[in-house]
């Protein structure tokens, strides 16, 4: 089965390197985006098996947009810089996995093969 | 020999000593006895708490001030920590008190043994830290935004190192690509500093073209009207600059002594301010369209599309290498600005 990953990051140096990394390793890439609106407008063409979403989109919260993952229950990780992330997001952030920044590959990895899984 | 009229004499001067002393320290001081009633107290304390002398002295701590005192962590310390040890420093105590309000107190307690008698006395003093444990959560909120900052940016270093191409090129090469994009963001970055306010697009170019110019004459720069760019703006320019003249450097004209760069730029003021940037190569060797898109071309793709909201046009005509970027000015900068984005005011990506 195809595994399908939307990148949500408003930084576009770190947006294309998780790109990268993702596509070396078998991942076809939807995005990445650096909005919420933007994001959106993806999920209603298709939905990805999981979803990698960065925190602090510079002018927004990412928060919307895991709320709307979780009621299509698309599992997504986070990706910040932030210790805990729940306090700046919200509770919608509590149960995801928080891969960090700056991400190291391997940890990446694991984590998103776990949430195919689950 | 001291007769006991002299004595009390003593005692009654030194006792108006020491209160005249203890009314000088300008902390909130209280003197009580092994009961925990209030033998004596200072101005600075009557002055803090709002009390006057008759209500206090002699009253129990905890009936002090229609019971203020009365406070769970005070009674800790006083009933249980403080009989184990002769003193406590700086003890937090976090009480709203009435008629002053919510306050963060450091206490801080002395036994005292007196050596001609068995009772103890416990000398009191607090510290309102109120203030200051408003700067340490302010200090904390901003500390914690920095080393956000910090982290972001290190993300962006590792993202460069990781995607700069290691196929096919020695240690050496690597290294000065790498450090050649980390040189033009650290640039870029250093420009929106410079003098506290924005930087702007001629600066910008001048800088990040300046160590590609082999002769006076084989870059030249056509300078349009001003436009101030915010750092995000300068720092994805500045990398996609970069990129044009590193490309124009290995393959373009600047590979040839005979080459030549040519920048230039207008804005557009219908709907929107609109900055087109026009990067033009001529003189270098034969040009065709790239068969496959090279991580500096996408770099360039990325910098403008995704983070400047812009487009980059490309045409590889035989006399040269042409491009054209269009990057918003309008739906950027003055939304980032007004919208009071998370850089905030001190610039700080």
């Amino acid at each position: 089965m195809e595994k399908t990953v939307l990148i949500v990051e408003d930084e576009y140096l770190i947006a294309m390197d998780l790109k990268f990394m993702l596509e070396r390793r078998g991942w076809r890439v939807i995005g990445p985006v650096a909005t919420v609106a933007e994001a959106s407008s993806l999920l209603e063409v298709e939905l990805p098996s999981v979803a990698l979403l960065d925190v602090n989109l510079g002018n927004e919260l990412v928060t919307p947009l895991a709320e709307e993952l979780s009621s299509l229950d698309v599992p997504f990780a986070l990706a910040s810089a932030y210790d805990r992330p729940e306090l700046v997001g919200g509770a919608v952030l509590g149960d995801a996995p928080n891969v960090g920044k700056p991400t190291a590959e391997a940890r990446l990895l694991i984590v998103l093969a776990k949430l195919l899984e689950d | 020999m001291l007769n006991l009229e002299d004595l009390y004499r003593i005692l009654r001067t030194g006792h108006v000593q020491a209160q005249g002393i203890v009314d000088t320290v300008p902390v909130p001081l209280l003197v009580l006895d092994s009961a925990l009633c209030i033998q004596s107290a200072n101005r600075a304390f009557f002055r803090t708490f709002k009390v006057e002398r008759y209500e206090t002295i002699g009253k129990h701590i905890y009936d002090l001030g229609d019971g203020q005192w009365d406070i769970a962590e005070l009674r800790l310390l006083l009933t249980d920590v403080i009989p184990k040890t002769r003193a406590i420093i700086e003890y937090k105590v976090e009480h709203d008190f009435p008629g002053v309000g919510p306050r963060t107190m450091l206490v801080t307690a002395h036994t005292v043994f007196s050596p001609d008698d068995v009772s103890t006395t416990m000398l009191l003093s607090f510290v309102d830290a109120t203030e200051r444990t408003h700067r340490e959560a302010e200090f904390e909120v901003r500390f914690g935004e920095l080393r956000h900052r910090m982290k972001n940016l290190l993300g962006l270093v590792r993202a460069l190192a990781n995607q700069t191409r290691t196929e096919g090129v020695s240690g050496e090469e690597y290294r000065d690509a790498f450090l050649g994009r980390l040189t033009a963001i650290i640039d870029a970055n250093e420009q929106g500093f410079i003098g506290g306010g924005d930087g702007n697009l001629e600066k910008l170019v001048v800088r990040t073209l300046e160590p590609f110019a082999a002769s006076p004459d084989a870059i030249t720069i056509d300078p349009g009207p001003p436009v101030p760019l915010d750092p995000k703006q300068l720092m994805s320019l500045g990398l996609a600059l970069h990129e044009l003249a590193t490309n124009a450097l290995k393959y373009g004209a600047l590979s040839k002594a005979s080459g030549q760069v040519h920048v230039r730029w207008v804005v557009e003021e219908a709907g929107g301010r609109l900055l087109r940037l026009i990067w033009s190569e001529s003189g270098g060797p034969g040009v065709s369209p790239p068969v496959s898109t090279g991580y500096g071309t996408q770099l360039i793709q990325f910098a403008v599309a995704y983070d400047l909201g812009g487009k980059v046009e490309p045409t590889y005509a035989t006399t040269g290498f042409k491009v054209e970027m269009a990057i918003p000015l309008t739906g950027t900068t003055q939304q980032r600005l007004k919208a009071g984005g998370k850089d905030g005011p001190d610039r700080g990506r």
